[in-house]
């Protein structure tokens, strides 16, 4: 009797043990591509920011143009300006999403062009929008022009900056227009999944509007607003052509800088510009895994969210 | 005594002979004719700057389709925002150990990378003497025979030549200064209304040379060898100059067109009241495509303004290194050169001497339209200044990002 149980149990946990082997198997090309083409990458990109660079006639391996990258006070300064924009463009188009999904779904029902209307910004690349901005609100555009006719301004003098300018404001902008429609979507997708029977629930216990959105819908949607919140996070900390079209000369955001001493005509700063490269990449997966942890743990206390 | 030892060295010699002849140093043995044989139905991919629409347009438009029809080549345009990404590619691919099949075959390569490219042994050739066109090239010109300071020896093949000049519209500025120290003035006086592109760019860094030669006083001493010292000290009175002069520009220099292109715009936009160009036929290129009011005119400094010769290179793994000589060759032709020149399709002039055409060439580029804002070519060339060597350029460019951009 014993024996049998143990055998069954034994048997059991080598079954448990075995099933998730299939899964693994099915995942082996996918994940084999991704660990040699990104990991190879990777690494091969370490391997020249650590300096061995022998066609430049460069073979010692140091850590010497990590030092100079990190020894630069510009290097904070682009740090800081590439926080900033990341974290105020995705707090931003966050918020607007969450509103716009609200929204949607309400409308949605009723009209399918808005629906369709809004996808269309997910089809234009990051590029496209850079310069439609630049069109829309540089000094002498689409809508200074405007305002000048309609006599809201004097010239296009008067006009505020916001391309090229000091605060990032032509960056967020095209940012927060190209990812809004990306969140509200995955929002969206959550919303019309719940159902309205839970806020039914709510309005029968008379909770306020607030009180249904704060405890209701917030919770329903928060794990796909987090994850969409980082993609996004971590792709405007990245992503190259928006700030060098709509960004200062000085100081650069970070993906600007390492581009710039890549294709530097030194070949020397190449290691440079692929240790500033590593150092992006590192910062944006420390922010991704500090962000899963404080989940993790607000989770843990009972923090609904 | 001498004979035996002769006969003793001669397996060795065929041996040599043979390895010689085993190597894919084919350009030396094979004559144009069978290149040319070769080329047919090779696919050419040229790596170029793709910011002007008007070289766009004659390399797609004309160079491209005469190619297919004259020598049964497909000729592919891929443009590239710097060519220095296509050095570096260049690079990963020697270290690699990739010495055939690259993707590039020809490349429109500019002084400072053909520096780096020559230094790093990333090109293909000696290859210009192959080129049956070469005899209209005066390779005695000092600016054909170095590209900034870098002997070309062969590696490159001249494709055209540019000069500097000051683009203005002479309703707004009937007067526009005529030396760079009144330029500066006018500047100082001016606030908000001159820019220039940011270094490294192309047109950008050339206006800092421009200023580096005013502050130094003298051209001639920087070619060849220089004086370091003097070097540091007309250097730093370059950056000096520019700084102070960041507040009188436009936005107070706190940001910088990246480009011509951008400067172009704000020129057309009347934000600022100079361009400047590289290419003395943009002027009217961009009147005749209806960009600048054809008021718009161009200038050069009474102290000249600095002009060069641009080139094109086949990297040292191209993998239709025929087709490329081909149209390296084609690039240099009376008709390509002529319809180059043309200002209703780019307006660049022409790499080769005009005095070695036959007179019915010589009438034809004679006869060209010259657009409204391009200057006769004499004027241009009694105000032509050289190019430094690129290490001069490259300390410049540097020097101007950490002293007046940065501020330091």
């Amino acid at each position: 009797m014993i024996t049998r149980t143990t055998t069954a149990i034994s048997e059991a946990r080598t079954r448990a043990a075995r099933r998730p082997t299939a899964p693994f198997g099915l995942l082996a090309p996918a994940a084999a591509v991704v660990v040699l083409l990104f990991g190879g990458s990777l690494a091969l990109g370490l391997v020249q920011s650590l300096g061995y660079l022998p066609a430049a006639g460069m073979s010692e391996l140091t850590v010497a143009h990590f030092i100079r990258v990190l020894g630069d006070p510009d290097f904070f300064i682009s740090l800081g300006l590439t926080f900033y924009i990341a974290l105020t463009s995705t707090v931003v188009a966050c918020t607007i999403s969450v509103a716009a999904a609200l929204a949607l779904n309400a409308l949605a029902g009723r009209s399918r062009i808005i629906y369709f209307v809004f996808q269309i910004p997910l089809t234009v690349p990051h590029l496209v929008i850079a310069v439609a901005v630049v069109f829309m609100l540089a000094p002498n555009g689409l809508l200074s022009r405007l305002m000048l006719n309609l006599g809201l301004v004097d010239s296009s003098a008067a006009f505020p900056l916001l391309v090229n300018d000091r605060w990032g404001v032509g960056i967020m902008a095209a940012y927060v227009w190209k990812e809004v429609p990306f969140i509200s979507l995955m929002v969206l997708a959550v919303l019309r999944g719940a159902g309205s029977d839970l806020l039914d629930v709510g309005r029968t216990l008379k909770a306020g509007r607030w009180q249904r959105f704060r405890h209701i819908t917030l919770p329903i949607i928060f794990p796909s607003l987090g994850a969409a919140c980082l993609i996004v996070f971590a792709y405007t900390f990245g992503a190259f052509e928006v700030p060098y079209l709509l960004g200062q000369t000085y100081p650069l955001m970070l993906p600007v800088w390492a581009y710039k001493s890549y294709s530097d005509v030194d070949l020397l700063s190449r290691p440079e510009g692929i240790a500033t490269g590593l150092l992006i990449a590192a910062v944006v997966t420390a922010a991704v895994a500090l962000a899963q942890s404080l989940t993790q743990s607000a989770r843990r206390r009972g923090v609904v969210l | 005594m001498a004979q035996r030892r002769a006969r003793h060295h001669l397996p060795a010699f065929v041996v040599f002979i043979l390895l010689v002849a085993g190597l894919p140093t084919f350009g030396a043995a094979l004559s144009w004719p069978e290149i040319e044989s070769r080329a047919k139905g090779q696919t050419v991919d040229w790596f170029m700057w793709g910011g002007f629409p008007s070289t766009n347009a004659y390399v797609n438009g004309y160079v491209a389709p005469r190619i297919k029809e004259l020598y049964g080549i497909t000729l592919r345009q891929v443009p590239v925002k710097d060519i220095a990404e296509v050095v570096s590619k260049l690079l990963e691919e020697k270290q690699a150990g990739k010495s055939a099949g690259g993707e590039v075959d020809l490349m429109w390569i500019n002084g400072e990378n053909f520096r780096t490219c020559k230094r790093h042994g990333l090109l293909y050739g000696p290859f210009a003497d192959l080129l049956p066109q070469q005899k209209l090239v005066d390779w005695s010109k000092p600016s054909v025979k170095n590209d900034f300071g870098e002997p070309v020896e062969g590696l490159e093949s001249p494709w055209g030549s540019a000069q500097v000049v000051m683009i203005y519209d002479s309703r707004r500025t009937p007067n526009p200064p005529q030396t760079m120290g009144a330029l500066l003035d006018w500047v100082r006086k001016n606030p908000g209304r001159f820019t220039y592109p940011a270094p490294p760019d192309f047109t950008g860094s050339v206006f800092v040379r421009h200023v580096f030669y005013h502050v130094a006083g003298d051209v001639a001493a920087w070619q060849g060898h220089f004086d370091e010292s003097r070097f540091e000290a007309a250097a730093a009175g370059t950056y000096k100059v520019l700084k102070d002069l960041a507040p009188f520009l436009w936005r107070q220099g706190k940001t910088y067109p990246e480009n011509p292109i951008r400067l172009s715009q704000l020129l057309a936009d009347n934000e600022v009241d100079f361009a400047i160009s590289y290419h003395p036929a943009e002027a009217s290129k961009m009147i005749h495509d209806g960009l600048y009011p054809n008021t718009v005119r161009t200038f050069v400094f009474e102290e000249g303004t600095i002009a060069n010769t641009h080139f094109v290179a086949i990297p040292f793994n191209a993998s239709d290194k025929e087709g490329a000589l081909v149209v390296a060759n084609f690039l240099i032709s009376p008709e390509a050169q002529l319809k180059k020149a043309d200002p209703t399709v780019w307006g660049d002039f022409p790499a080769i001497d005009l005095g070695r055409l036959d007179k019915d060439w010589q009438e034809k580029f004679a006869g060209l339209p010259r657009g409204v804002a391009t200057l006769p070519n004499d004027v241009l060339q009694k105000h032509q200044l050289p190019e430094p060597p690129s290490e001069i350029l490259i300390r410049l460019e540097k020097g101007w990002d950490t002293y007046v951009l940065k501020g330091r």
